[in-house]
């Protein structure tokens, strides 16, 4: 099974520095909190899945796609609770749904969604490796970012050990499917107990593994995957970083694009 | 010549354990020679493979005495990865080894580590792809190669270090037979280029090419020399908890002159020194067959698709299976035979055809219900292991089958002797060794009584004392009636116990009937990258009928005078 979001491609996307990319996708999130009403919110939503469609990782977003319709759809039903808005369309007790209240949860909806996206454009288009680099020559310490992109890589195989443990299990005639919550969190020990041995064994021959390859966190390396800062890559970091000031100054300064003042 | 390794009165124990895992060792290694270390399970090879690239006394802590001089460098008063490009250590398990997104990027870790120009490690990458033979997968994802192919990496990830000495533990045990050959093949490559090479085996016939053959027994050194000395000793072989070659058992056995390693070298001396009498005609009376009136299992075009995958894993598998039969199950990794055997128990349904377990489709079958009639052994014994006490941990399936505590109890017991564990009830079942756990996990899965009971390669990983005794008990519960159903690897398993032999390849059956007809084809085999067990190649080549030693020996008593 294979749980990576990177698709190995050569799209104009993949070829940027990872530094670019991180550096954008944090405009992009600040651009995402620029506005609280939907239909600004859908230009932006627009824009991202216009940039997967060029980096050709909608694919993840198809596989996906469950995720990211629940994000919308719960926050659309929820926040409306939570806000208040002038042309009440519903009211029960405290509870209460306006025009702008709905709107407003829309809109969240949205921007939850765009920030997944926003994240998988990131994933889809940057190796484990160049997100470490990257993280790395931004100033994170080789360990700490070493450690993260090591727990990244962990994670398919542990769902791997994870499915085998609860095939073995089934076969013993431990039944998954029924009983009241109590009863099966009783039948989660069988199954955590050896993916735990089974994880503590795995990081342990890692390490070994590790060592033995020259693994010393302390001192100096070189990477195979030297990122460099090209001239697209400017130009990029330019061009989010217009756009979020631009729409920085419709929102503060036009005051466009809010459904309910004084939120973000 | 110098010297690349030398141990001198060697002894350590884990800081966990009383007993030392490493006694007294003293030997030493040529530069550029290759040896090969054979010994029981728990005989020290691993600790001896770790002392050599310092991850003991560095990574694993205890009482260390005696030296290890790595070129003349003592190897304790060094750092593992500073050590690391004078030793490389390749481990058994390949999959916990890689851990780069793709192919280049494993291989260029080592070198990255050792703060190596861009321009160098682009050299390195390119020169021991080619010496891998992965060229063409520079690109690809590790965990989408196959496992010959990941072993095959692990090595090459060692190799761009450039080490002197490579260290292999177990790289072949793991695998396939076409990865294992894989991985021997390349060993031999990677000694004619010079390297010093210490790989442990666990089969003296991957052995015979070795410069220096070391046999080790509970922590010891026993015996030391060359692979014609040390592998044509049965006896000493056999003390040391290995299988000895069949060749040299077999002469001794018939008190016939001669250490034949090999199987031309058998032929040859056979031919040369006990031709068979053509009159021949006696043969061996056929294994008894027991008739097969009721069908247990039966498969009728079954066809199966894993989601996402472009290939089907099972296409059109027809096979019926009787009461009380024995059969092997054979082919390479991704044949299909597992997805054949997970349908057997319900873990899987059919895409398409049908899959009946006592004339109904396992989809009529609740989990609980098909797993008091088929059992299914997993192949790690740790992946269903979490109980505090072996009755536990047997007792389980049992309890969620909704037994009373009396009937757990007196099933446990039963079961517990069946395996030979009895007086194991209170232990904590982790401690155990792995043919230990492998048999509780055989217990716990033979105490809801099941008909049949699949195992998937039982004596993987087990050294032969601990294959022989897994795979006696299965005939023992084989011939009370229970059928049994073996995917294994192994060829001298399939050969000596089973009396069916179905051969997969690509998701459909090539062959299918005797065990001893199919190892009799060994062109088909061949297509399957699969060779009989040399003693079969033997009577192949001789024309005789034998499987086993036994066999043998009882037919060539009968037809040489």
């Amino acid at each position: 099974m294979n749980i990576f979001l990177y698709l190995d491609h050569n799209t104009p996307l993949h070829r940027l520095d990872p530094r670019t990319k991180l550096v954008s996708a944090l405009f992009l999130f600040g651009c995402c909190l620029c506005f609280n009403h939907p239909l600004y919110l859908a230009f932006i939503s627009m824009g991202i899945v216009g940039l997967a469609f060029w980096s050709k990782s909608l694919s993840n977003f198809w596989r996906l796609r469950f995720i990211l319709l629940l994000l919308i759809l719960f926050s659309a039903l929820l926040w409306p609770f939570f806000a208040q808005g002038r042309n009440l369309w519903w009211a029960w007790g405290p509870l209460a749904i306006s025009r702008e209240s709905f709107l407003y949860g829309l809109a969240m909806g949205l921007r939850l969604a765009t920030f997944v996206g926003i994240g998988l454009v990131f994933l889809s288009t940057t190796r484990n490796e160049e997100m470490t680099n990257g993280l790395i020559q931004m100033g994170i310490p080789y360990p700490v970012a070493f450690a993260l992109s090591t727990a990244l890589r962990l994670v398919p195989t542990f769902v791997g050990a994870g499915a085998t443990i609860i095939q073995a299990q089934v076969s013993r005639g431990l039944d998954l499917e029924s009983g009241n919550i109590f009863k099966r969190l009783g039948k989660f020990i069988p199954q955590a107990v050896p993916l735990f041995i089974y994880a503590i064994h795995q990081t342990n021959t890692l390490a070994m593994a590790l060592e033995s390859r020259g693994f010393d966190p302390g001192s100096k390396r070189t990477f195979y995957y030297e990122p460099k800062m090209k001239k697209e890559d400017w130009v990029v970091l330019g061009i989010f970083f217009l756009s979020f000031a631009i729409l920085l100054y419709l929102r503060l300064g036009l005051s466009l694009g809010i459904i309910i003042p004084g939120r973000l | 010549m110098t010297t690349a390794i030398s141990i001198e009165d060697l002894t350590f124990s884990y800081s966990d354990k009383e007993a030392p895992a490493l006694k007294h060792l003293r030997a030493s290694i040529e530069d550029g020679s290759f040896v090969c270390v054979l010994g029981h399970g728990g005989a020290g090879k691993s600790s001896l493979s770790y002392s050599l690239n310092g991850l003991i006394p560095r990574f694993f802590r205890g009482a260390y005495q005696g030296k290890v001089l790595v070129k003349g460098q003592e190897a304790a008063k060094l750092t593992v990865p500073h050590l690391s490009n004078q030793v490389g250590l390749v481990l058994q398990d390949f999959e916990a080894q890689l851990f780069s997104t793709n192919v280049e990027l494993e291989m260029a870790f080592g070198p990255e580590n050792h703060g190596l120009p861009r321009l160098e490690i682009e050299r390195r990458l390119n020169h021991f792809l080619g010496v891998i033979g992965l060229e063409a997968f520079r690109q690809r994802q590790p965990a989408t190669l196959s496992g010959g192919q990941k072993q095959r990496l692990a090595i090459g990830s060692v190799l761009t270090m450039e080490p002197d000495i490579l260290v292999m533990d177990e790289p072949t045990t793991d695998l396939d037979p076409k990865g294992a050959n894989e991985v021997l093949t390349l060993a031999q490559t990677i000694r004619q280029a010079g390297r010093t090479l210490l790989m442990v085996v666990p089969e003296p016939e991957m052995a015979i090419e070795a410069d220096q053959v070391w046999l080790m027994r509970e922590g010891e050194l026993v015996a030391q020399g060359s692979p014609r000395e040390m592998l044509t000793d049965p006896a000493l072989l056999k003390s040391c908890g290995i299988k000895p070659p069949c060749f040299p058992e077999l002469f001794q056995a018939l008190d016939w002159s001669g250490h034949p390693l090999t199987l031309e070298e058998a032929v040859s001396l056979i031919r040369r020194n006990h031709p068979l009498t053509p009159k021949s005609e006696a043969r061996l009376p056929d294994p008894p067959t027991p008739s097969i009136c009721d069908l247990i299992l039966e498969a009728e075009s079954l066809v199966f698709n894993y989601p996402l995958a472009e290939k089907k894993a099972l296409r059109g598998i027809n096979l019926t299976i009787g009461k009380g039969e024995f059969i092997a199950l054979l082919g390479q990794n991704g044949s299909g035979k597992t997805t054949l055997a997970k349908h057997f128990n319900g873990l899987l349904k059919p895409g398409s055809g049908q899959l009946l377990v006592q004339g109904k489709p396992t989809s009529a079958y609740s989990h609980q219900a098909l797993a008091q009639t088929v059992g299914y052994v997993f192949q790690n014994p740790d992946h269903q292991i979490f109980a505090r006490t072996v009755e536990e941990e047997v007792g389980f399936g049992l309890k969620v089958l909704g037994q009373d505590a009396g009937t757990i109890k007196k099933r446990v017991n039963e079961v517990l002797e069946v395996v030979g564990l009895e007086g194991y009830e209170k232990k904590l079942p982790f401690t155990l060794t792995k043919g230990e756990r492998q048999r509780v996990a055989v217990a716990s899965v033979l105490a809801a009584q099941p008909q049949v009971i699949i195992l998937d390669e039982p004596t993987t990983g087990l050294d032969y004392e601990h294959q022989k005794s897994i795979m006696e008990l299965l005939r023992t519960l084989n011939q009370k009636g229970h059928t049994i159903l073996i995917i294994t690897h192994s060829m001298w398993v399939a050969a000596e116990y089973a009396r069916r032999t179905v051969l997969m390849k690509d998701g459909a059956i090539l062959l299918d009937g005797p065990t001893r007809r199919i190892f009799a084809q060994e062109a088909k085999l061949a297509e399957a990258a699969l060779t009989p067990p040399p003693l079969v190649q033997l009577s192949n080549a001789l024309g005789l009928q034998a499987l086993t030693l036994e066999q043998m020996v009882e037919e060539l008593r009968l037809k040489v005078y």
